[in-house]
């Protein structure tokens, strides 16, 4: 479904990534492993069109999409779920939801989308009139995740699901995620913890200082502590 | 009641109205766009021309030209944004070069209204004649339409950012642009949206106001340094702010006027804003950077 060729970014004078090649199957979920600082974010970044690529192509369904805008991309079903969750602070918790379905659906449809979501987390329904600023660390990430739920999205990219949360809200976030990739939606998650997202993989890419030095079936890799400790420390 | 009374308050009301109007395009665009529309004025004096000509060369009604004009001053919004804005979007001295370019389509409307009309003063008829009085002070029914019309939009603006989606979009740009465009909210075309609404209630203004002060290429300056003055007094981007403090203003301005003389108003008011902005400086209703519309 999705497929990135020799993927070059940066930011300034750096270069960041040199030359990406990943690819995403229907219903697959796909782990990039990596440590701080090696370019997880701006993988994400550029294949959803925040950061423009030096080289390289990103392709939906055999469809180029490498230089089209940020929203066009997200239009098309790339749903991209940021680090820092960004979400609109002076909205409340369902108007950011809402904001999640902006493009392609009814009211009505959004609003079935809106039930759906509060039922797979019900704590958000419990704050659904708050201002997002107010929420807690591990609300926000439920916030983020469900606000990108709530597009129709084909392919969720997802970035450090767990960053500054505690243990128990990690398992939680996790645990949703599963969930989410049971009812057959296609992941690209960016983790620094090969623990968290060992049920979510299917195959695991393993990034080191801006390229992709490993590949391969989830069951294989994520066994192999030692490969592991060597890259991820 | 005293008849001066009734006077200051009655011009204060009217004059707050009108101020707040004014304001509300340009903390609207501010808020959004984070764009200070220094042409906010010359798109009031496109909206009065286009007006104006509509009545005293095709002969249609007011009411026929009111449309018109407002129109003609959200499509001249726009494509100022199409020409100048747009452009430089996300381009590092965005803030300069959109100063300076709405600053020279100011000047270049003037001119051009000289050019094409003439620099002597132009009548817009009002919407409705006739006035009545109470304590001896004259209340136009065209002023009475300034203010409903007035807090009208500021409710029709408010329901129409928290209820519907593109408003609700445009409030999510002005406080998360990066996500808004993960969202798939196309973010630009807000943009163009937001100043085209703006260029509206501006054009609505100045066809309003046009048979109080009379037309010419510069009726726009004086109402848009008002407004300015209103949006900071209120908080840049607040609706809420623009709202409260057009009124506050324009009070507080009337009644300096009424009871101390005209000479002691604008001192008056500037006094009154700088102590304001000593104690808020942020405004009445800015709370920074982070929240906006």
């Amino acid at each position: 479904m999705l497929e990135v060729k020799g993927l070059v970014a940066g930011y300034g004078g750096g270069e960041v990534l040199h030359g990406i090649d990943l690819v995403v199957n229907e219903r697959e979920g796909v782990i990039v492993l990596g440590p701080n600082g090696h370019g997880k974010t701006t993988l994400l970044r550029t294949i959803t069109g925040l950061l423009p690529p030096r080289a390289g192509k990103v392709l939906l369904d055999g469809k180029e999409i490498t230089r089209w805008r940020a929203d066009s991309i997200a239009a098309a079903g790339l749903v991209h779920i940021p680090q820092g969750d960004l979400l609109f602070p002076e909205m409340t918790v369902t108007e950011n939801l809402l904001m999640g379905a902006y493009h392609g659906p009814t009211w009505a449809e959004r609003n079935a989308r809106l039930d759906r979501v509060y039922e797979l987390f019900p704590w958000l329904k419990e704050r659904r009139g708050q201002l997002a600023r107010t929420l807690s660390g591990g609300e926000r990430r439920m916030l983020a995740l469900g606000r990108g739920l709530m597009s129709k999205a084909r392919l969720l990219l997802i970035d450090e699901p767990s960053l500054g949360l505690a243990p128990l809200i990690t398992q939680q976030i996790y645990a949703s995620i599963h969930k989410v990739k049971e009812s057959g939606m296609s992941l690209l998650i960016a983790d620094e913890n090969a623990n968290h997202v060992a049920g979510l993989a299917d195959r695991v890419y393993l990034l080191e200082t801006g390229s992709l030095v490993r590949e391969g079936p989830a069951n294989d890799l994520l066994r192999d502590k030692a490969l592991l400790e060597s890259y991820l420390g | 009641m005293s008849t001066q009374f009734v006077q200051a308050l009655w011009g204060g009301i009217l004059f707050g109205s009108v101020y707040g109007l004014m304001a509300l395009g340009l903390t609207l665009v501010w808020g959004a766009v984070r764009l200070l529309n220094l042409a906010h004025g010359a798109i009031f004096v496109v909206g009065s021309y286009v007006a104006y000509w509509v009545v005293s060369s095709l002969n249609l009604p007011i009411l026929v030209a009111l449309p018109i004009g407002v129109l003609a001053a959200a499509a001249f919004a726009y494509l100022m944004h199409l020409i100048f804005i747009r452009p430089v979007i996300g381009k590092p001295g965005f803030d300069n070069s959109t100063l300076i370019a709405t600053v020279g389509v100011s000047i270049a409307v003037s001119a051009a209204a000289i050019l094409i009309f003439n620099p002597e003063y132009k009548v817009i008829p009002p919407v409705i004649g006739g006035n009545f009085t109470v304590s001896e002070v004259q209340i136009t029914k065209q002023g009475l339409l300034v203010i409903g019309t007035s807090l009208a939009l500021f409710g029709l603006v408010y329901l129409f950012l928290t209820y519907t989606r593109l408003g609700m979009a445009i409030r999510a740009v002005s406080q998360q642009q990066e996500a808004a465009s993960l969202m798939a909210i196309p973010v630009v075309r807000t943009y163009g949206m937001v100043i085209a609404i703006s260029g509206a209630l501006a054009g609505l203004a100045g066809v309003l106001l046009s048979p109080f002060f009379f037309l010419n290429p510069n009726s726009g300056f004086n109402p848009m340094i008002q407004a300015l003055i209103v949006t900071i007094f209120g908080g840049l981007g607040s609706v809420r702010g623009a709202l409260v403090a057009g009124f506050v203003l324009g009070i507080f301005e009337s009644f300096i006027e009424v009871y101390y003389g005209v000479a002691w108003a604008q001192p008056g008011v500037f006094l009154l804003i700088i102590l304001m902005l000593i104690l808020r400086p942020n405004g009445l209703f800015g709370i920074g950077e982070v929240r906006r519309l």
